[in-house]
């Protein structure tokens, strides 16, 4: 493909049209991402980054991306938003009108927007950075805030918005799967359980009323099975009153790629999954193991969807475990994981959702040897897999996923010795099933339903 | 050069205070009144008052994100930051009727100091990289403040400065006593109005950033 900012490219030319002027369009709205009704969503964060940056480069200390590239100039947390700045400073501020040259406002061509939207595309807005900031800017928002605008103007990667949550709201699921397809597959997982296990459970689907409503990544019953089959026989023996959903009954995924590049699509996914469990009158919502799902109900909702119109409890299914094993309600026996684990803080869990305790709780009640990677929890590397990248692999995309952020997790695996890597995000588990085999590392990922599963003591 | 001096001493000095209150105002105002965004904090965050008031306490003494994670900067940032604080705190005293003259000079030279070790650091790969040029100038302001403060004799005129000052407050602005101080004074007013409009108010910036964004704002 055409190179415009380095050697991958997220985005085909096919959504760029590098030969139409976009320009002009981009600058609207780039003004209305500025105005702070239109923008309510994330405006003083949002100006607050563009204004304050001091220049300090402790971004780019911490990022990975640059880190594990050698340091390049284009990766620069700092310089990737810069980008941005330089636009707004040059058409948006007073000084960088009358001075460009001298606050660092630059001229928008068609060739820099096409480096920016690919350099969008270079950051999972792990927020790592924001984190360690002195003046607390975030250059991920930023760069959320670029793929808005670019969004606004028809450039999202296909994977995220046609094939994403276009397709999420057109047929229930971002995978495409229709209502008998997905019967048959929950049917085939309780066959597999009984074939497992040597016992049957039922597996509820589309029960009104129910106390929970667990509602996967919807890719995981085709690509990590054993999460969805782990759920179940937890919920199983807890004994609750549960369901899973089909498409039939609206969105029976609880994915939301509009975190990832738009408020709009957000909204929209996020308002039919609401329907979706007010119409199955459930009093809890389950987040299956999906981080930035988790983020998007726990944090992302509290303000877009008022109170009294989401008349439902949600809950991380992680959170319900943990709780489950301290009160009893579920007996685990950690002998029957006798291999040593180690776990990856998911960054839209843990730095983003404030689950560090849960999952570690769960992981030492259930596993004989649990090993924590170095760094971990609120300074945890992104694995690479974040804000879509686990499902964007065209233009030689899986490349730079496995030479910057994959090599900086493959090591940090390997230096704990453990032969299993539990993962609660299925973003994670995309990447991670990557890079083990792009490394050839002698370990296996599982989702944290799987080994509790198979701690379970009936 | 009479003209001049009325100018810089008597004048500008009004012009400066006002447009820096104006313009922090205005700033802070903007940003109070932004509405309520989607909730967007880091965890873990201090939770209680008093939790927050010990981490802005710590970072902005020992600027902790530098010296755990950007080590490279960490002591001409201090250096400077500590130079600053010194001469502000000297300006204050000065008002109370307490010149301590030390204070102010060793501030000063904190603060030059400071500021030079930061613009050679600048220059080097890793942040020149980021660096426009009105990050020189800022830097080279702090300078000219700091610098200028020891060469024209301004931290040792504890006294006329505080008579200057109480001049200026009461409505009733005199010149000072010795002409030199006028330079100074100049660079004040210089700084003052840019203040708020720069990225020096970031002082300022960063409690939004911290408690409105990073420290969540709801639970």
């Amino acid at each position: 493909m055409r190179r415009v900012l380095d050697e991958y490219r997220a985005i085909s030319d096919e959504v760029l049209k590098p030969h139409e002027k976009r320009v002009p369009r981009f600058l609207e709205a780039m003004k209305k991402s500025l105005d702070s009704r239109a923008n309510w969503t994330f405006w003083l964060p949002y100006v607050l980054s563009l204004d304050t940056c001091m220049k300090c480069g402790t971004c780019a200390e911490v990022c990975p991306v640059y880190l594990s590239s050698g340091r390049r100039e284009i990766y620069h947390p700092a310089v990737r938003a810069d980008a941005l700045r330089k636009i707004y400073r040059r058409y948006f501020t007073l000084a960088g009108r009358l001075f460009p040259w001298l606050v660092g406002g630059e001229e928008l061509t068609e060739e820099k927007l096409d480096a920016l939207v690919e350099g969008s595309y270079r950051c999972t807005v792990c927020r790592r950075c924001a984190y360690v900031c002195p003046v607390a800017i975030d250059n991920g928002l930023l760069i959320r805030e670029a793929r808005k605008i670019l969004d606004a103007i028809d450039i999202a990667p296909d994977e995220l918005r046609e094939k994403g949550t276009r397709k999420q709201l057109e047929m229930g699921n971002a995978t495409g799967t229709p209502t008998p397809a997905f019967m048959d597959i929950v049917e085939f997982l309780a066959e597999e359980i009984q074939d497992t296990r040597g016992y049957k459970i039922e597996i509820p689907v589309d029960k009104r009323g129910a106390e929970y409503l667990v509602m996967h990544n919807a890719g995981d019953y085709l690509a990590f099975a054993e999460t969805v089959m782990g759920a179940a026989e937890i919920f199983h023996a807890a004994g609750v009153d549960w369901t899973l959903n089909s498409p039939a009954t609206g969105i029976n995924d609880v994915v939301n790629y509009g975190v990832f590049f738009s408020d709009v699509e957000f909204e929209k996914v996020l308002r039919a999954q609401v329907k979706t469990c007010i119409d199955l009158k459930i009093r809890t919502l389950v987040v299956g193991e999906c981080g930035h799902a988790f983020e998007a109900f726990k944090y992302l909702m509290m303000r877009l969807i008022p109170e009294e119109e989401r008349p439902f409890e949600v809950k991380s299914i992680l959170e319900l475990i943990d709780q489950w094993i301290r009160e009893g309600r579920i007996k685990v026996d950690p002998r029957k994981n006798p291999e040593p684990v180690t776990y990856h803080d998911a960054c839209k869990l843990g730095r983003l959702g404030g689950l560090y305790e849960e999952p570690r709780r769960i992981l030492k009640a259930c596993c004989m040897d649990f090993r924590e990677m170095q760094p971990n929890r609120e300074m945890s590397y992104c694995c690479g897999g974040g804000s879509g990248f686990a499902i964007m692999t065209k233009g030689d995309f899986l490349k730079f996923r496995m030479e910057t952020y994959g090599k900086i997790k493959a090591r940090q695996v390997e230096e704990t010795g453990a032969g299993i890597v539990a993962l609660a995000c299925s973003n994670c588990k995309g990447q991670f099933r990557e890079i083990i085999n792009y490394y050839k590392l002698p370990v296996r990922f599982a989702g944290i339903s799987e080994l509790v599963a198979n701690a379970l003591v009936l | 050069m009479g003209w001049l001096a009325y100018l810089v001493g008597i004048v500008l000095p009004y012009v400066a205070l006002a447009l820096f209150v104006v313009g922090f105002i205005y700033k802070i105002i903007c940003w109070s009144r932004a509405p309520r965004h989607l909730p967007w904090e880091l965890f873990p965050y201090p939770h209680t008052a008093g939790e927050r008031l010990g981490e802005m306490v710590i970072e902005v003494a020992s600027l902790r994100s530098l010296k755990l994670h950007n080590r490279n900067i960490w002591l001409p940032s201090l250096l400077m930051h500590f130079g600053i604080y010194a001469v502000v705190a000297w300006l204050f005293l000065v008002l109370l009727g307490l010149p301590v003259a030390l204070l102010g000079y060793l501030g000063g030279v904190a603060a030059a100091a400071g500021s030079l070790w930061m613009f050679t650091k600048r220059l080097g790969r890793d942040l020149r990289i980021l660096t426009t040029p009105v990050e020189y100038l800022n830097l080279l302001l702090v300078f000219l403040i700091s610098a200028g403060g020891i060469i024209t004799g301004f931290f040792g005129e504890g006294l006329a400065v505080r008579e200057y000052m109480l001049g200026i407050l009461s409505l009733s602005p005199r010149l000072p006593a010795r002409p030199s101080l006028l330079w100074e004074i100049f660079f004040l007013e210089v700084f003052l109005v840019y203040l708020p409009f720069g990225r020096m108010i970031h002082f300022a910036a960063k409690y939004f950033t911290y408690h409105r964004v990073k420290w969540g704002e709801s639970h």
